[in-house]
């Protein structure tokens, strides 16, 4: 397993006129080893600019992303990735699709041994040979989790992963995610939006605020799991963080005006 | 069921037909008497001496123009330079009338194969050519990040993600490429060559025998059925077996 650690990481993209775009301006966090970390904030302010620096897609124009003390380069952690979207392979089977990223490396059996494995860990046994138009949005992301879990990786990172799904199957999908968290004990690093969700999952949420980004403020969530919707406690951090995250964007545009 | 629609639909054709025979006798054949004449040039051995030279061409044809039409395609589709400059090319061949193909690799060439081949990929690879490049237009660049995401090579990326993404693009510019093949094909027989299907039609057309045209005509929609059901339809099937036909919902 896996600690990740972010020090001053700022990333400037090239404008198509020149200028200079600053997505993230000096991000620094901890998230230690098999831990949960949500990073919220609003649409389109660079958090899955973070994601894809600490998966080593990109590199940082400054600062040091660092996973267990070592600076990240191309391959050397595994890192799962989870999207909006499961942008599975619509013409494999299940089974086929969550094989993708381990075909080099194992022998047939034992990735067919692997699919089954993570298939039925996110509650989807014997879903081995249906193609993925067969199934519902909730199944697909389920599937892409399972990918992300196959190569048995140290560290999962989510990209807003059930912002497309409806609410119902969402509040199941967390429910899940935190079983499958606590069964692998894998550190998690989860892009949200919503506030209710990070509050849900996460041991620590870090509040991003827009360009260029920068956690503004890391509120630990000390309660204990399996934590349950409409706990008043929750309802209560959840109210608490609203507040300082609608101060918190009402300053930026005072002060943008 | 969809063979017994199939058949609904062949028996309501051959039925059109024989009306048609049955109310102006003097310009349409009935099937009867059609059938009978190719049947006849089948025992003779003359369908046969005519098709092979016929699928001959159209077979290196078809083939040239894939190449051909594949190549220029995928320059369209990966370089914008190359798009710009090719677009234009590929619009102007395909307004270009198949016959000018015809007529000019005939004088190029004289009275032979080799013409005739290069007459049918010259004629029809913009089509195929459009194709691989709207093939190469709609690839899924998430599905391509997703790849990259997990550590793939590029060739697994190519072989895994790309290539099954361009496969009915590139099935369907096939398809369409032997239907356009066919036509110029005997187009260019008409014009200029000593065998072929095309050749038998001119024939018979001087001769004014509405029979032989109708038969010749009749055994080369055979002959295109039987490629569509024994090769394209099996192949397609096979290939977007996942769509399935009625997908199948399950809840979470």
């Amino acid at each position: 397993m896996s600690s990740i650690s972010l020090r001053g990481v700022s990333k400037t993209f090239p404008r198509p006129d020149g200028t200079a775009l600053d997505v993230l301006g000096g991000v620094s966090f901890e998230a230690p080893d098999g831990s949960f970390s949500a990073i919220l904030g609003p649409s389109g302010c660079g958090k899955s600019t973070i994601l894809g620096l600490i998966a080593g897609l990109d590199h940082p124009t400054s600062g040091a992303i660092l996973v267990d003390g070592r600076p990240v380069t191309g391959a050397a952690p595994r890192i799962g990735l989870v999207f909006q979207r499961p942008r599975l392979l619509q013409w494999r089977r299940l089974g086929d699709n969550v094989m993708l990223p381990i075909e080099r490396e194992y022998s047939r059996d034992e990735r067919e041994s692997r699919a089954r494995r993570y298939l039925a860990l996110v509650g989807l046994e014997g879903y081995e040979d249906y193609y993925p138009a067969q199934l519902s949005g909730g199944m697909q992301q389920r599937a892409a989790i399972a990918r992300a879990l196959a190569i048995e990786p140290d560290i999962l990172l989510m990209d807003e992963p059930f912002s497309g799904l409806d609410e119902m199957t969402a509040r199941r999908m967390r429910e899940e995610l935190v079983r499958v968290w606590r069964e692998t004990g894998k550190t998690i690093v989860f892009v949200t939006h919503s506030i209710g969700e990070a509050v849900f999952l996460s041991q620590q949420v870090l509040m991003i605020c827009a360009k260029p980004a920068a956690v503004r403020r890391t509120a630990s969530i000390d309660l204990a799991y399996p934590r349950a919707y409409g706990d008043p406690a929750m309802f209560e951090i959840e109210t608490g963080l609203t507040r300082e995250f609608l101060a918190m964007t009402e300053k930026r545009t005072v002060s943008d005006g | 069921m969809s063979w017994l629609h199939r058949s609904a639909a062949a028996l309501v054709l051959l039925a059109l037909w024989l009306v048609l025979a049955l109310l102006l006798p003097n310009f349409v054949p009935g099937p009867v008497p059609v059938i009978g004449t190719m049947w006849g040039n089948i025992v003779s051995g003359e369908a046969l001496e005519h098709l092979v030279p016929t699928l001959v061409r159209v077979g290196f044809g078809l083939s040239l123009t894939m190449v051909l039409g594949t190549l220029i395609g995928a320059v369209m589709g990966l370089s914008r330079v190359g798009e710009l400059y090719l677009d234009s090319f590929v619009m102007v061949g395909l307004t270009v009338p198949a016959i000018v193909y015809g007529i000019i690799c005939v004088i190029w060439l004289g009275v032979t194969d080799a013409a005739a081949v290069a007459a049918i990929g010259l004629a029809a690879f913009p089509a195929v050519a459009i194709s691989v490049w709207k093939g190469i237009k709609g690839i899924d660049a998430e599905l391509v990040a997703m790849g990259r995401a997990f550590r793939l090579s590029r060739r697994e990326i190519v072989q895994k993600v790309i290539f099954p993404q361009l496969l009915p693009h590139m099935l369907a510019a096939l398809r369409y490429a032997l239907g356009i093949c066919w036509k110029i094909c005997t187009t260019v027989e008409l014009i200029g060559m000593p065998n072929g299907v095309g050749y038998q039609l001119n024939f018979w057309f001087g001769l004014f025998s509405m029979e032989q045209v109708f038969a010749w005509t009749l055994l080369f929609l055979l002959v295109m059925f039987a490629i569509e059901y024994a090769a394209f339809k099996p192949i397609e099937r096979h290939m977007t077996r996942w769509r399935g036909d009625a997908p199948l919902r399950l809840a979470v």
